[in-house]
């Protein structure tokens, strides 16, 4: 996989965007092929919605949203378990492999960390 | 929509007398609360040359395919057929029904047909089942391992229905071949107009069944069988296998009278659901009734049953909704009201609609009946050998 496959980073809107925008604020650099799309919740994701960045061209998918026990409405940190539970039975039926799908989290207004998780995905997607 | 004409013709619009004996028996007029709609008057916008009408009827995305109303149509209209073919010209100007379940099931079937991915499907093929590569007959999946992903939850048996197929065929000494790139077989894309993703489908599944050398193809699920059947050679390409639906293989002669099958004394009471394809699409009624005779199973007929069979209320994983949940509910409550412990169907989706409706706790207690695959309730009480050849 080269590096400039196409990532989607879902981010919920509280942790993992904030984490986006302290990135941003602080200059840190991550690779262009990353789209990060901004969700309320990552509650609120399908495993229609995901395996349909897989489809359109999307290497892999991550999924950063609030710590563990601190989601903003409380469920959503379960909800996406659920999601994701789901998503990576069907992406596996699929052919695609495990590493291309991966829920984690960051704290809010974290860029580093934000970065480094991007990063460490890519790197994972890459074999490396 | 200019070539609605065309169309029409195609489909014998022309020849509706207005009778509205379509818009009696249609489960979406009786239940669509918001507007008005019918099959008669949707023909009626045709007719009069009001292909915008057409497309904004709540019955032009709705409407389930169910061919309940040309069974009636003295005219011999197929409605149906007018739909799918209206449909696929309304999506090449980029319009199509609301997808359920987030589009997931259109968006796997997108990637099967486009992004040549390397499925990982037969997992379920363990233990004891035996498949092979030269097998005369090749046992047409479906897409059961996704569903069984998608509807384990609320009960769907899913991959159960594979296995136990499996075991019917193994019992009968047949071991059948499995494509381990099967694709999703495109039923759905096209009834919902999807033309595109058909052809693309349709071409992959083809390659493979014809390299495969197989001579007849068995499937459990009745929408596959139509498709393989009767419009893969129709729309896309010909091919020489025959193809079956599971009872419909174990209906012929010296195949499922060899089934040693174990008639219990206390077995349930049952009621039948014919899914609209496997009866209304390709007449096929007495077959699974047969087997379930041969079950010892007591059936009770519901009221609407055979060519009068209601449909499970949802088609093409689009517009499910109010109207959809009121047409499940109707249905289960006929089947209750038989006094019949279980409600056998022989297709996934009618499963998955009616457990989608029972799973709703105000109606849990109400609509609480057992619903099983006849595949299923064959395998477990399969017996051991088969029964000698008649002699
Ligand atoms: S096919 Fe079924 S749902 Fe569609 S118009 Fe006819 S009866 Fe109604
Ligand atoms: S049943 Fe046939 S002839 Fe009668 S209104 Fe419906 S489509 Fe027209």
């Amino acid at each position: 996989m080269n590096d400039r496959a196409r990532v989607v980073v879902f981010t919920c809107n509280w942790s993992g965007y904030s984490g986006l925008e302290a990135a941003g604020g602080a200059r840190l650099g991550f690779p262009a092929s990353v789209f990060p799309l901004r969700v309320t919740c990552l509650g609120r994701l399908s495993s229609g919605v995901i395996l349909k960045a897989f489809e359109k061209g999307a290497a892999g998918v991550l999924l950063l949203g609030c710590p563990p026990g601190e989601c903003h409405y409380q469920f959503g940190n379960h909800r996406a378990e659920e999601v994701l539970a789901e998503a990576r039975q069907l992406a596996g039926l699929l052919g695609y492999r495990r590493e291309q799908l991966k829920l984690d989290w960051v704290d809010a207004g974290d860029g580093e960390a934000f970065v480094t998780k991007v990063r460490d995905f890519i790197a994972g997607l890459n074999g490396k | 929509m200019e070539r609605l004409p065309s169309v029409m013709s195609q489909n014998r619009v022309w020849y509706c007398l207005d009778c509205g004996k379509c818009s009696a028996v249609c489960p979406i007029t009786r239940w669509e609360t918001r507007q008005y709609t019918s099959p008669r008057l949707l023909v009626e916008k045709a007719v009069q040359g009001h292909p915008d009408e057409v497309l904004d009827d709540p019955l032009f995305w709705s409407c389930l395919t169910c061919k309940r109303c040309s069974e009636l149509c003295p005219s011999g209209v197929y409605f149906s057929e007018f739909l799918r073919d209206a449909r696929a010209m309304a999506q090449e100007k980029g319009q199509k029904g609301e997808c359920s379940h987030s589009e997931v099931i259109q968006v796997w079937g997108r990637i099967m047909a486009h992004a040549n991915p390397a499925q990982d499907r037969l997992g379920w093929i363990d233990g004891d089942l035996r498949v092979s590569h030269d097998s005369d007959v090749l046992y047409f999946v479906g897409c059961l391992p996704y569903y069984d992903a998608l509807f384990k939850k609320i009960g769907c048996e899913g991959i159960e229905i594979a296995r136990a197929a499996i075991r019917i065929l193994n019992h009968l000494g047949i071991e059948p071949q499995v494509l381990a790139d099967e694709r999703c077989c495109g039923h759905d894309q096209l009834w919902e107009g999807d033309w595109e993703t058909f052809q693309a489908l349709a071409r992959l599944n083809l390659e493979q069944i014809q390299a495969s050398g197989a001579q007849q193809i068995v499937t459990t699920c009745p929408e596959c069988a139509r498709t393989l059947k009767l419009d893969y050679p129709r729309l896309v390409g010909g091919h020489p296998l025959r193809v079956f639906h599971l009872t419909e293989f174990l209906a012929q002669p010296g195949i499922g009278d060899r089934l040693n099958l174990k008639a219990e004394d206390m077995s349930p009471t049952v009621t039948y659901q014919d899914p609209c394809r496997l009866g209304r699409h390709l007449g096929v009624y007495d077959a699974p009734r047969q087997l379930m005779d041969r079950l010892g199973l007591h059936r009770i007929e519901m009221g609407r049953t055979g060519k009068a069979s209601l449909c499970c209320g949802t088609s093409c994983w689009t517009q499910c909704g109010q109207v959809s949940k009121n047409i499940q509910v109707e249905r289960l409550r006929e089947a209750k009201a038989t006094g019949a412990e279980c409600l056998v169907t022989a297709c996934v989706k009618c499963q998955i609609h009616f457990k989608c409706a029972q799973s709703d706790p105000a109606l849990r207690e109400e609509l609480g009946i057992d619903i099983r695959d006849l595949t299923t309730l064959l395998a477990e009480r399969l017996g051991d050998g088969t029964k000698a050849e008649p002699s």
